[in-house]
C-alpha cells in the first residue's frame, strides 16, 4: 500500500520531530527504494535461523554487587542542561 | 607522518604543527574544534619511552573529551561539553598522546561521504573537490594530509575503511570488543567499532596495542588477551591462503581499476601468497546493504532518543515539554538523519518487527555463517576496498540498486556484521587518486591481518604516503 505524506509526518511526530513538505516528498520517494531493497531479504531462507543480535555471544558482562566506583557530581550532571533551577533541570510546567 | 618521527622531535614542535593544522584546515574543512596543545604540553608527564611520546593524535568528534566540546557533527550537540573522557582517550593520553583536534564526521556517524557534517563538506587532500568518504571524514583527511600520524575514528558500516581508501592511508577496524566504546557517542550498538587511521602498518600495530583491552565500563568489551602486535609484526605472505572475493571484483565497472588490481595480485603471488577466488551467494551479497540499513537505522533511532534538548544539547523554545523536544529535534538533526530515523522507527513497529527487523537479524546470521565457511579455508579474505576513485559530490552514489553500489561499495559490511578485524591498505595511485584493498581476518586474529598487510605494504612501497601539497 502506498504511503502518503501524512503517514510519514505521523511517523516523524511519533519520534518527536517534524519534516517539511519537501523532506516528506523526498522521504516518500526514498521509501519506495528502501522497500525494494528490504524485499531482497525475502530471497534468503531464514527458516530455523536465530536472530543475530551481537557479533559474539560469549558473556562479557556479569551481575555484581553495587559498589560505588565513580561519582558524578550534581554540578557535572547539570553542566550541559540548557536551564537549571535549584539543582534540577528546568522545563515548562508539565502539570497545569 | 609516522609515530616514530614524532617521538624523536622536540615537544615544542607540536605548537608549530598546530599552526600548520589550522592553516591547512582552511582548505580541508576537517576540524570541528581544536584542542589546547599548549595546556597539554604544560602538564605533560609522559616518559620519553612511552609508546606515543610526543605524538599528535586527532579524535573523531563523537569521542567524549573532558572539557572539550564534542558534537558528533550534529547541531543538536553543538554546545555539548562532556565531563568525562572516553576510555580510548584515557589510554591514548596515558601512552603519551597529545590531542590536536576533534575531527568532522557525517552527523552522528550516519553517512558515508563526509558531505553531511554540521560544519560542511570535508575535502580530500588529493583533490579538494572530491569527497573523503565517511563517516570518519576529518580524521582520514588529516592523516592523509600529513598533519597527524594517528587519528581515531569509528566504523559502523565501513566508516574508517572507506575514507582510508579514498584518502590513500591505512584504516583499521579491529575485532568487535577489542577497543572499548565507553564514552563514544553511539550510532548502532551491535555494529559500532572504534578504530583508527595511520600512514603505515607498523604504526597501526602499535596503535592497537595502546588502545585495545578489556574495559568493565563497556559491556561488549572483550577479555581476549592483547598481543604485542608491533613487536610481533613480520611481513608474511609466503604460503598465506588469501581468498579474493569475486563478487566484489566482478561488480567493479570502472576500467581503470582492473589492470592495477591484476598487477597487484600478481605481485602477491610472486611473494608466495596462494590466491584463490571465493564466490559468495549473490543473493547474500545483495542483502548486505538492506540488512545494514534496517539494523543500523533501527538501533540509531533507539540510541538517539535521548537527544531531545532537555538535559543537554541545543534546546529550542516551545510552550511545553513535547513542543520543546519536537522543535529541538527538528532543528537539531539534518534532513538526512531525520529521514533515517523514520525508516528505523518503521522497521521497529510491532507489525513490522518480524518481517523487517528480526528478518534482518536472521539474514545477518546467515551472512556471517557463509563468511565463517569461507574463513575455514583462508587466512585472509581480500577485495578492492571501493568500486570507484573518491567521487566528486555530484557523483556520490544514489541509493540505487545497481551491482556496483550494492556490492562493490558495501562489501566491507561483512566486517561489521561478523565483528571480524578488517584493514584497508593503499596499493596504487590511479589518475592521481589513491586506490586500496581491504583485508578481513578471523576474529581476534589482528596479528595475521597486520602481517599480511605489512607484506602488501612492502610490495607497494606506499608506507607513509601522504599528500601535503593541496
Amino acid at each position: 500500500m502506498e504511503k502518503d505524506k501524512a503517514y510519514f509526518r505521523k511517523l516523524a511526530n511519533q519520534i518527536m520531530f517534524d519534516l517539511s513538505d519537501e523532506e516528506l516528498e523526498e522521504l516518500k520517494k526514498e521509501f519506495e527504494v528502501t522497500i525494494r531493497k528490504m524485499d531482497l531479504l525475502d530471497k534468503i531462507n531464514t527458516d530455523d535461523v536465530k536472530e543475530m543480535v551481537y557479533p559474539f555471544e560469549g558473556e562479557t558482562h556479569f551481575l555484581r554487587e553495587d559498589v560505588v566506583d565513580r561519582v558524578v557530581t550534581q554540578e557535572e550532571a547539570l553542566a550541559n542542561a540548557p536551564e537549571v533551577r535549584e539543582g534540577q533541570v528546568l522545563v515548562p510546567k508539565v502539570v497545569k | 607522518m609516522r609515530i616514530q618521527d614524532c617521538k624523536e622531535k622536540e615537544l615544542n614542535k607540536l605548537v608549530d604543527l598546530q599552526a600548520k593544522l589550522v592553516k591547512a584546515n582552511e582548505k580541508l574543512n576537517a576540524v570541528v574544534s581544536y584542542c589546547d596543545v599548549d595546556a597539554q604540553l604544560e602538564n605533560y608527564t609522559a616518559p620519553t619511552d612511552a609508546p606515543l611520546y610526543g605524538t599528535p593524535v586527532v579524535l573523531k568528534d563523537n569521542i567524549s573529551t573532558k572539557g572539550v566540546r564534542t558534537t558528533a557533527s550534529s547541531r543538536i550537540l553543538d554546545n555539548y561539553v562532556p565531563f568525562y573522557d572516553a576510555t580510548v582517550v584515557k589510554k591514548l593520553r596515558d601512552a603519551g598522546a597529545i590531542f590536536t583536534c576533534k575531527s568532522a564526521m557525517d552527523e552522528l556517524g550516519m553517512g558515508g561521504t563526509g558531505l553531511n557534517a554540521y560544519t560542511g563538506k570535508v575535502n580530500n587532500p588529493y583533490d579538494l573537490e572530491r569527497i573523503t568518504g565517511g563517516s570518519s571524514s576529518g580524521s582520514a583527511a588529516l592523516v592523509a594530509a600529513g598533519l597527524s600520524p594517528l587519528a581515531i575514528g569509528t566504523d559502523t558500516g565501513d566508516s574508517i575503511r572507506k575514507p582510508a581508501a579514498y584518502c590513500g592511508i591505512v584504516g583499521v577496524k579491529p575485532t568487535y570488543g577489542r577497543i572499548s566504546r565507553y564514552g563514544v557517542i553511539p550510532y548502532a550498538s551491535s555494529l559500532d567499532h572504534v578504530g583508527y587511521f595511520t600512514t603505515n602498518i607498523q604504526d597501526a600495530a602499535l596503535a592497537l596495542e595502546v588502545m585495545a583491552g578489556r574495559d568493565d565500563q563497556d559491556m561488549t568489551s572483550s577479555y581476549e588477551e592483547v598481543a604485542p602486535y608491533a613487536s610481533l609484526l613480520k611481513a608474511d605472505l609466503k604460503g598465506k591462503k588469501i581468498g579474493i572475493i569475486s563478487n566484489v571484483v566482478d561488480a567493479i565497472v570502472d576500467p581503470r581499476f582492473r589492470p592495477s588490481f591484476d598487477a597487484f595480485t600478481k605481485k602477491l603471488e610472486q611473494q608466495g601468497a596462494i590466491l584463490e577466488m571465493v564466490t559468495f551467494d549473490q543473493d547474500l551479497m545483495n542483502a548486505l546493504l538492506p540488512t545494514y540499513f534496517i539494523i543500523s537505522n533501527a538501533e540509531a533511532t533507539a540510541n538517539h532518543s535521548n537527544l531531545d534538548g532537555i538535559r543537554f544539547g541545543m534546546r529550542e523554545p516551545g510552550a511545553d515539554l513535547t513542543e520543546i523536544m519536537i522543535n529541538s529535534r527538528t532543528k537539531g538533526f539534518s534532513s538526512e538523519v531525520r529521514k533515517r530515523f523514520v525508516i528505523g522507527s518503521y522497521s521497529l513497529f510491532t507489525e513490522n518487527q518480524e518481517k523487517i527487523f528480526r528478518k534482518a537479524q536472521k539474514v545477518r546470521r546467515v551472512i556471517v555463517e557463509a563468511l565463517d565457511d569461507a574463513l575455514k579455508n583462508y587466512d585472509i579474505l581480500l577485495a578492492p576496498a571501493a568500486g570507484t576513485l573518491a567521487p566528486k559530490p555530484d557523483e556520490s552514489f544514489g541509493e540505487d540498486l545497481n551491482n556496483t553500489f550494492m556490492v562493490a561499495e558495501n562489501h566491507m559490511l561483512l566486517g561489521n556484521f561478523s565483528g571480524y578485524p578488517s584493514i584497508t591498505v593503499p596499493y596504487d595511485v590511479v589518475d592521481t587518486m589513491p586506490v586500496a584493498i581491504n583485508l578481513l581476518a578471523r576474529a581476534f586474529d589482528e596479528q595475521t591481518m597486520f602481517n599480511v598487510a605489512k607484506g602488501i605494504e612492502d610490495i607497494t612501497g606506499l608506507a607513509g604516503m601522504t599528500k601535503e601539497d593541496f
